[in-house]
C-alpha cells in the first residue's frame, strides 16, 4: 500500500513513472528517497541530472513540508474543514409572537416552553387581547412561584431521584426494540453504564430513519440494510478447505447473495484484496477457488481465517441491521454502532440517526450532542422501566458529566475524582493515595465542599448553611 | 457552655514530616520493643511510655499532666538504624530517581524546558487548575525527563533504574541494589528549584523524608491495648507492629555495630524494611501481609483510613450521636401525618436542653423537682428532667434523690435537659436513606406503648412497612437546628417530590378503599351513619342534610360527606382510576356508566369516584393540586381529614377480603381449562411444525428463536383469557375487584393468577429450558419442547399448582429473589457516586448552578429555574389550571387530544411488579455488597 501512495506521490511531482518505479526498487516512501543522497541514487541506475531533479523535487518538497508540517497544517485545515455553525432558531408563528408582545408590554420574562404550550392551545381559537394578557400575567404569577429556592442543593436533590428509583429497577431486563427482536440493555445496568460513560455499551445499537424512497418501498429499505450491515464470507457463503489441491474453496449461497444484494464477481473483488489470498482468487463456475502459493498447512489455515473473517460489503461494528416499520415508514435497526459511517450512507436521513453508544456521539457530533444523549438515553432507560423522574434532574447529571468538553464518568476516574478538596477524595475512594500525594506537594484544602466540612465537624455551604447571619450588637453608648 | 460557632476552620495543609520534626514533636524516644512489665507497669522508653499520654482513668499523662480524655496524646519517636523507604511514596522516588541525574541531581531537563514548564504550570493555577490536572502535568515533566541517556548538567552517563516491587530498586545494567541510604542520597542531591518544576514543595516536602531515618510513634491513645475479662492485656495491631520495627531495629543497631558480615546486616535491614512497610499497609502486592498469632492479618495504618468501615467513612463522614432512639414502628391512623408518637420509655430518656432564665425559672424548677421519673411509664405524662447543667459547664446528674436539692440550687445561665413533651420537633429516619424523605422532621407525641407510631400516608417516603421494620428518631438540640426542620424537613414539607413533582404522600390502602364506597355512585347515609362517617373530624361541621322526598327521612350523600374538606373554591375534573375508557374522546365525562369522572367545582364534588388518582400517594391528582395551591399546612390538613373519613366510611360499610374472593363457577373453570387447553393444543402443533421444519421462520431469527417466541406468545395468550374469563365472573361486587380498580392494593393480573391461570414461568426473559439433559425435570421426555415441560402452569394458585408446575414456579421465583440482592447493592454504589459526584451543586443567587469552588455547571438550572416540585409532571406551570383561572368552565375548549392526559399516573412500578421488589430483611445490610474500590486504584 505505502508504495502505491509514493508512486502517485512521485507522479505528482512530475517525476517519469519509469525513474518513480526505479526509485520504488529501493524505497517505500517519499522521505526515504529524500534522504538517500545523490550518489546513492546514482548507484540505482539514474544519470547525475536525474538524480538531482529527483531530489530537488522529493527533497526540497519533504523537507519543506516536514519544517512546516504544524504551521502548514494549521493554515490548510481551517479553510479545508470549514466549521459552519449550525444554529437553527426557533421560529415563533403568530399567535406566540402576539404573546411575546404582550410579555413585552408587561415586562414578563417566561420560558419559552410555557409560550408555546399556551400559544399551542389558544391557535384558533379566538381570544381576545385581554384575555391573552390575563394568560401571560397569571402564568407568570405561576412560574414565579415555581421557581427554586436559592442556594438550594440541586445536585443533592438529583442524584438521590436518579439513585433513588435505581433500587425499583429490574436487574436483567432484556429489551426487544420493536418488532425487530434487537436486544438492547435496559433498566439498572443501563444506568450504570450511562453514568460510568463507557467507551463501548453492552449492547450497542443504532435506530436508522430512512429517507427518500428507502423510507416507503421495502426493497429499497433492504438495499440499505444490506449496506449498512456488515456482511462476512460465512454470511453468505461456505468454505471448505480441499487439502489435497491445497484450495480453499467458497461455494456462494445464492438465495443468501440475493438476500443481501451481492454479485459473484464482487465477492472475488473483494477477496482479492484480503492480504492473505491477495491475487489468488479465481472464479470456476459457480464457485470461487482460492489456491494456496505455497504448499504448507499453516498457510492454509490462515488463509481460511482471513477469508473467514473478511469483510464483504457494510460497515465495521454494525453485525446486524433489521428493518421495522414505524409510522408508515421503514427504519433500520441495528445491532452495533458505527454513527460516523451510517450517517454517510445514501438512503440514511442523517439528521435522525440515532446511537446509544454516547462516547460515539461525544466524538462524532461533538459535547452538546453527547449531553443530549446522555439525557435521552437516562430518560429512555428509566421511562422503559416506567419510572417517572423530572427532566431537569438528568440535565444536571449530563451537564455536570460534559461540563470540561468531554464525557467525564461519575466516579473515582471522572467527577469524584477531580474534586478539588483532598478530605472530599480521600472520603470517597483510593483514600491513601490521595493523602499522600497531598503531603508530597503541600495540598491545602479551603474546605469548600460538603464532605470536608462534615469532616471537621463545620456547617457546610449549602441551604441554610450557605447564608450567614450577621448581628452587630449596639455599642453601650448607642442611641436608636 | 458556648452557644453558636465562634470560629470556623479557614482551610488545612497537608505536608510531610521531617526527621527534624519528628525529633522534636516526639516526647519520648522509644528505645524498648516491650510494653508493660511483669506488675503490669509500663517501661519507661517502652511503646506504652506514659510519656505518650494515657488510657487508664486516673492516672495523669507524663508529659501534659492531663487525665484521660483530657491529654490528646504525644508522639514518641524510633531512631532507625538505618533508612528504609516509606511505601506510600515509592511511585514518586522511582519517578524523582529516574528524571533526575544519579550523579548532580538535576532534573535533566534544559534550563529553558524547565521554566517552560514553570510557567506552565503557574498559569494552569491562575485559571483554577486542580491538584489532579498539575498531578497529570508534572507526570508528564518527569516523563520527559527521564530516560535520557547523558545528564545534560553534568555529563553523566544515566544508569536505568528498575523498581522491584514493593520497595527495592536496582539498577539494570549489573544488577546492583540500590540501598535506602544510596536512594536517600541521590534525593538530597535534588536542588529546590527542579522540584518545584516537579509540583514537589520542598517547603513542605523533601524528596529525601520520603526515605526515613526516624520513625514517628503514635500516641498510646491512638493504639490503646485492652484488659480483658481474665486481667491480660492485649495489644493493639498497632502496637505489634511497632514491638517489631523496635526488636529488628536493635538487632540491626547491635549487628551493625559488632561489625557483622554485610550479608547479614542487609537481611535484617529487609527485614526493617519489611516491618516499616507493612507498619504502613499490610496489603501491599508482593509482600505477605504481617499476621497476628491467631493467623489474622494486622490492622495497621492504612487498613485504618480506608474502606466503609475505615476512619474517613465511618467516622468522619458519619458520626455517633447522643440523643437518638430506636424502636419498632407501628401504625396510627388517628395521628396526624406530622406526628411520630414516641414510646414513653424512649420520651423519659431523650432530653431537650432549656436555658433557664428569669422568665421560665419557675416552671423549669417545676420540671427539675419531678426529677427523672424513669420508672412512670403510664399516662399521664408530665415531663421530668435528667440533667442539670450549671452556669460553668458542670453536668450534674437528676435522681429521685437530689432532685428537690438540685431545683433548689437552679440559677439563671443554667441548662436543664427536659425530657421530651408533646410537639417538639424530631427528626426520623429509616434506612436506607435514599433520598431526603427518608428523613423528615415529626413533631412528638408521647404515647404508650413501646413503639414509634406515624400516619400510614408516611409509609411511602419512609418505604415502611409494619412487618418488623425499625425507625430512628433524633432529638434537635438547638433552636436553629428545630426552626430549621420545623420549616424545611417536616412531613407537611415533604409532601411533593423533588423526583417528579407529584404527591409522595398521600391515602393509600384502606384510605382508598374507604374514599371509593363513600363516593362511588354517591350512596345515601341515614343520620346514624352519617355521625358515625364524620365524628372523626374535629373540626368540620356536619353539612345540611337532604330530605327525603317520599319517606321525609334525612339523609347525607357520600359525595356531599366527601366536599366537606375539600377547601373552597376548589376546582378541578379528571378521570378516575375505575374509569375504563381507553382514550380520550371515548370519555363521556359526566356521564360515565362507570362513574368514572370526577369534576369538582368550587369545593363541591359533582360527579364521580375518589380513587387513587384522586388521593392516593404519587397519583393523587386532588392532593397534588391542593399541596401546590394552598400550601402544605392545607394539604396535610385535607390529608389527615380524607384519611379519617375514608376510614368512617370503610368502616360503616365493612370490608374484608379471602379466599372465597376468587371463587368462580364451575362453568368458567371450564372455559378456562378448555380456553388454556386449546392454546396448548396450538403450542404443540407449533412444536410439530417445527420439528417437521415447516415453521415459518422470522426474519432475522433462527427457528429455534421463532419457535419461543411465538410459544411464549401463544401461552401469554392463553394467561391473559385466562384472566379475562375469570374477571368476567368478578364483578364490582367483589373486594378483591374493588381493591384492584380503585387502586388500592393488588391488581387484575394478581386476580387472574389466583382465580384463572399462574402462566408461563420464565428465567432471564426465557421458558425454563436447564436442569437434566435436553428436559427441566426428569418428569419429562428428553427434548420436551412441550408447553407443560417448560414451565406453563396451567392451574391458578387457588386451584394450586402441580409438584412440576410448583417447582417451575420456585425457580421464577429464585431469579427474583437473587435480582433484588444483586440489585440493592449495585443501586448503592451508582446512588453513592452519584451523591459524591454532585454533592457540591448548588443554585447560587444569580440563578446558576455552581459546585462550591465556583464552576458554572448550568446557567440555569432545568433550563427554566423551575423546582421539579413544584413542577406539574415535569411542567413549569399547570396549562389547565391556568386556562381555568382565565376562562372558567370554558376552559375545556381548548384542550387538545393530541395533549397527554396532565395529572396521570406519576411513575412508579406498577403494584404488582413491586411486590417481588418488596425490600425483606433489614435496611442495614442495605450495602453490604458495595463495591469498594479503595487501593485497586491507578
Amino acid at each position: 500500500m505505502a508504495k502505491k501512495d509514493t508512486m502517485n506521490a512521485l507522479l505528482k511531482r512530475s517525476i517519469s513513472e519509469e525513474t518513480a518505479t526505479l526509485l520504488l526498487t529501493k524505497y517505500s516512501t517519499l522521505s526515504d528517497i529524500s534522504a538517500a543522497g545523490e550518489s546513492e541514487l546514482v548507484e540505482l541506475g539514474m544519470t547525475e541530472d536525474e538524480a538531482k531533479s529527483v531530489l530537488s523535487k522529493v527533497g526540497k518538497r519533504a523537507a519543506s513540508t516536514s519544517t512546516k508540517t504544524s504551521k502548514k497544517k494549521v493554515e490548510e485545515e481551517v479553510p479545508s474543514a470549514p466549521m459552519e455553525e449550525v444554529t437553527e432558531f426557533y421560529t415563533y408563528n403568530e399567535t406566540e409572537l402576539r404573546l411575546k408582545d404582550i410579555m413585552k408590554k408587561e415586562n414578563i420574562e417566561l420560558p419559552m416552553k410555557i409560550i408555546v404550550d399556551i400559544a399551542a392551545r389558544i391557535e384558533g381559537h379566538d381570544v381576545p387581547d385581554d384575555k391573552c394578557r390575563e394568560l401571560i400575567v397569571r402564568a407568570n404569577d405561576m412560574y414565579l412561584r415555581h421557581r427554586m429556592d436559592q442556594n438550594e442543593s440541586a445536585g443533592v436533590m438529583a442524584a438521590h431521584s436518579i439513585g433513588e428509583p435505581g433500587t425499583q429497577m429490574n436487574m436483567r431486563t432484556f429489551h426487544y426494540a420493536g418488532v425487530a427482536n434487537i436486544n438492547v440493555t435496559q433498566g439498572l445496568p443501563r444506568l450504570i453504564e450511562i453514568v460510568d460513560a463507557r467507551r463501548i455499551p453492552s449492547t450497542p445499537s443504532m435506530d436508522i430513519p430512512l429517507s427518500g424512497i428507502a423510507a416507503q418501498d421495502e426493497n429499497v429499505a433492504r438495499l440499505v440494510a444490506s449496506n449498512i450491515e456488515m456482511t462476512s464470507i460465512l454470511d453468505v457463503a461456505t468454505i471448505d478447505t480441499d487439502i489435497t489441491n491445497m484450495t480453499l474453496i467458497v461455494r456462494p449461497n445464492m438465495r443468501k447473495m440475493e438476500e443481501r444484494h451481492l454479485e459473484v464477481d464482487e465477492l472475488v473483488d473483494k477477496l482479492n484484496k484480503v492480504k492473505a489470498v491477495r491475487g489468488m482468487v479465481k472464479l470456476s463456475g459457480y464457485d470461487i477457488v482460492i489456491q494456496s502459493d505455497e504448499p504448507s498447512y499453516k498457510k492454509l489455515q490462515s488463509m481460511y481465517d482471513a477469508v473467514k473473517t473478511a469483510k464483504i460489503k457494510g460497515i465495521d461494528g454494525i453485525t446486524r441491521a433489521v428493518l421495522s416499520k414505524t409510522e408508515g415508514y421503514w427504519k433500520i435497526v441495528t445491532e452495533g454502532s458505527n454513527l460516523k459511517e451510517v450517517l454517510n450512507v445514501e438512503g440514511v436521513d442523517a439528521q435522525n440517526v440515532m446511537t446509544n453508544s454516547i462516547l460515539e456521539v461525544a466524538d462524532v457530533l461533538g459535547i452538546e450532542a453527547a449531553r443530549n444523549s446522555i439525557i435521552h438515553e437516562a430518560m429512555g432507560t428509566l421511562g422503559e422501566a416506567g419510572l417517572d423522574v423530572d427532566i431537569r434532574h438528568i440535565m444536571l447529571v449530563a451537564d455536570l458529566m460534559t461540563n470540561d468538553g468531554y464525557v467525564k464518568a461519575i466516579g473515582r476516574h471522572g467527577v469524584s475524582g477531580k474534586k478539588s478538596s483532598v478530605l472530599a477524595r480521600a472520603a470517597f475512594e483510593i483514600t491513601a493515595a490521595h493523602l499522600l500525594h497531598a503531603a508530597m506537594v503541600g495540598e491545602v484544602d479551603h474546605l469548600e465542599g460538603v464532605t470536608e466540612n462534615i469532616i471537621v465537624g463545620q456547617p457546610v455551604t449549602l441551604g441554610t448553611g450557605a447564608v450567614n447571619l450577621i448581628y452587630t450588637p449596639k455599642k453601650k453608648g448607642d442611641k436608636e | 457552655m458556648t452557644y453558636g460557632i465562634t470560629k470556623r476552620i479557614g482551610s488545612i495543609k497537608f505536608s510531610c514530616l521531617s526527621p527534624e520534626e519528628i525529633r522534636k514533636m516526639s516526647a519520648i524516644k522509644v528505645i524498648t520493643p516491650d510494653t508493660y512489665d511483669d506488675e503490669g507497669y509500663p517501661y519507661s522508653g517502652g511503646l506504652m511510655d506514659p510519656h505518650m499520654g494515657v488510657i487508664e482513668p486516673g492516672i495523669r499523662c507524663k508529659t501534659c499532666g492531663c487525665k484521660v480524655d483530657e491529654c490528646p496524646g504525644h508522639f514518641g519517636h524510633i531512631e532507625l538504624a538505618l533508612p528504609v523507604i516509606h511505601v506510600g511514596f515509592i511511585k514518586d522516588i522511582k519517578m524523582l530517581l529516574e528524571s533526575t541525574c544519579c550523579k548532580c541531581g538535576r532534573l535533566m531537563l534544559s534550563p529553558e524546558q524547565i521554566k517552560d514548564r514553570m510557567d506552565s504550570m503557574e498559569k494552569m493555577e491562575e485559571l483554577g487548575g486542580g491538584t489532579i490536572e498539575k498531578k497529570l502535568f508534572t507526570k508528564d515533566t518527569a516523563k520527559d525527563a527521564s530516560g535520557k541517556a547523558v545528564c545534560p548538567y553534568c555529563n553523566e552517563t544515566q544508569i536505568k533504574i528498575k523498581l522491584d516491587k514493593p520497595t527495592t530498586f536496582r539498577e539494570v545494567e549489573d544488577n546492583h541494589k540500590l540501598t535506602p541510604k544510596e536512594v536517600r542520597e541521590r534525593l538530597e542531591r535534588i536542588p529546590d528549584e527542579d522540584l518545584r518544576a516537579l509540583g514537589i514543595d520542598p517547603e513542605t516536602c523533601r524528596p529525601e523524608w520520603m526515605v526515613l531515618t526516624v520513625l514517628a510513634v503514635p500516641p498510646v491513645s491512638v493504639r490503646p491495648s485492652i484488659t480483658l475479662e481474665a486481667g491480660d492485656k492485649s495489644e493493639d495491631d498497632l502496637t505489634h507492629k511497632l514491638v517489631d520495627v523496635l526488636r529488628i531495629n536493635q538487632r540491626l543497631r547491635e549487628n551493625r555495630d559488632a561489625g557483622a558480615p554485610q550479608l547479614i546486616v542487609e537481611d535484617l535491614w529487609e527485614l526493617l524494611q519489611y516491618h516499616v512497610t507493612t507498619y504502613f499497609d499490610n496489603q501491599t502486592s508482593g509482600i505477605p501481609p504481617a499476621r497476628h498469632r491467631s493467623g489474622r492479618p494486622l490492622k495497621t495504618l492504612e487498613q485504618r483510613l480506608k474502606g466503609k468501615e475505615g476512619r474517613f467513612r465511618s467516622n468522619l463522614s458519619g458520626k455517633r450521636v447522643n440523643f437518638s432512639a430506636r424502636t419498632v414502628i407501628s401504625p396510627d391512623p388517628l395521628l396526624s401525618i406530622n406526628d411520630v408518637g414516641v414510646p414513653t420509655f424512649a420520651a423519659r430518656e431523650l432530653t431537650v436542653p432549656l436555658r433557664v432564665n428569669q422568665y421560665n425559672i419557675e416552671k423549669v424548677r417545676e420540671i427539675v423537682r419531678r426529677g427523672p421519673m424513669a420508672d412512670k411509664l403510664d399516662f399521664p405524662y408530665v415531663p421530668g428532667a435528667n440533667y442539670v447543667i450549671r452556669a460553668d459547664g458542670r453536668k450534674i446528674r437528676i435522681t429521685e434523690r437530689n432532685a428537690e436539692e438540685v431545683a433548689e440550687g437552679l440559677d439563671i445561665g443554667y441548662t436543664v435537659e427536659r425530657q421530651l413533651i408533646d410537639g417538639d420537633v424530631v427528626l426520623f429516619n429509616r434506612q436506607p436513606s435514599l433520598h431526603r424523605m427518608s428523613m423528615m422532621a415529626h413533631r412528638v407525641k408521647v404515647m404508650e406503648g413501646k413503639t414509634f407510631r406515624f400516619n400510614l400516608c408516611v409509609c411511602p417516603p419512609y418505604n415502611a412497612d409494619f412487618d418488623g421494620d425499625e425507625m430512628n428518631l433524633h432529638v434537635l438540640q438547638s433552636d436553629e437546628a428545630r426552626a430549621e426542620a420545623r420549616i424545611i424537613m417536616q412531613v407537611q414539607e415533604n409532601i411533593l417530590s423533588p423526583r417528579y413533582g407529584g404527591p409522595i404522600i398521600g391515602a393509600i390502602h384502606d384510605h382508598i378503599t374507604g374514599a371509593y364506597f363513600l363516593t362511588h355512585n354517591n350512596p345515601r347515609f341515614n343520620a346514624e351513619e352519617a355521625a358515625n362517617i364524620m365524628f372523626k373530624l374535629d373540626d368540620v361541621p356536619m353539612p345540611e342534610p337532604f330530605i327525603d322526598e317520599t319517606t321525609g327521612e334525612k339523609y347525607w350523600t357520600g359525595r356531599q360527606l366527601f366536599s366537606t374538606i375539600l377547601p373552597k373554591g376548589f376546582n378541578t375534573s379528571f378521570r378516575a382510576n375505575i374509569c375504563q375508557c381507553t382514550n380520550r374522546a371515548e370519555c363521556k365525562k359526566g356521564n360515565c356508566p362507570n362513574d368514572g369522572y370526577v369534576i369538582i367545582r368550587d369545593g363541591e364534588l359533582k360527579c364521580g369516584t375518589i380513587d387513587v388518582k384522586a388521593i392516593g400517594n404519587s397519583k393523587g391528582k386532588i392532593l397534588d393540586r391542593i399541596a401546590r395551591d394552598y400550601g402544605s399546612e392545607r394539604a396535610a390538613q385535607f390529608i389527615n381529614q380524607v384519611t379519617r373519613l375514608a376510614l368512617g366510611a370503610l368502616m360503616n360499610h365493612g370490608f374484608s377480603t379471602g379466599i372465597s374472593d376468587e371463587d368462580i363457577p364451575q362453568e368458567a373453570l371450564l372455559q378456562i381449562g378448555n380456553n388454556t387447553n386449546e392454546h396448548i393444543d396450538k403450542v404443540t402443533a407449533l412444536v410439530d411444525s417445527y420439528r417437521s421444519g415447516t415453521l415459518q421462520q422470522m426474519p432475522g431469527r433462527s427457528l429455534r428463536e421463532t419457535l419461543e417466541v411465538s410459544v411464549m406468545k401463544e401461552l401469554g395468550e392463553a394467561r391473559d383469557e385466562a384472566g379475562d374469563i375469570a374477571g368476567k365472573y368478578l364483578g364490582m361486587d367483589n373486594p378483591a375487584v374493588i381493591m384492584a380498580k380503585a387502586g388500592a392494593r393488588g391488581s387484575m393480573l394478581n386476580l387472574s393468577q389466583m382465580a384463572g391461570c399462574v402462566g408461563q414461568q420464565a428465567v432471564r426473559g426465557e421458558r425454563l429450558s436447564r436442569g437434566y439433559w435436553d428436559r427441566t425435570l426428569s418428569h419429562f421426555e428428553k427434548g420436551d419442547l412441550g408447553a407443560y415441560a417448560r414451565g406453563f402452569c396451567s392451574n391458578s394458585y387457588k386451584s394450586g399448582l402441580t409438584p412440576t408446575e410448583f417447582f417451575f414456579h420456585a425457580m421464577g421465583g429464585r431469579e427474583g429473589l437473587v435480582d433484588t440482592a444483586v440489585r440493592t447493592s449495585r443501586s448503592g454504589y451508582m446512588q453513592r457516586r452519584l451523591v459524591s459526584a454532585l454533592e457540591d451543586l448548588k443554585l447560587t443567587s444569580d440563578g446558576t448552578v455552581r459546585n462550591t469552588v465556583g464552576t458554572v455547571v448550568q446557567f440555569k438550572y432545568g433550563e427554566d429555574g423551575v423546582d421539579p416540585a413544584k413542577t406539574v409532571r415535569g411542567k413549569a406551570i399547570d396549562l389547565d389550571d391556568l386556562f381555568f383561572e382565565v376562562f372558567g368552565d370554558s376552559a375545556e375548549d381548548f384542550i387538545q387530544d393530541n395533549e397527554k392526559d396532565v395529572g396521570g399516573d406519576y411513575g412508579s412500578l406498577e403494584k404488582d411488579e413491586m411486590e417481588y421488589i418488596e425490600e425483606e430483611g433489614d435496611g442495614e445490610d442495605m450495602d453490604d455488597l458495595d463495591i469498594d474500590y479503595d487501593g485497586g486504584g491507578e
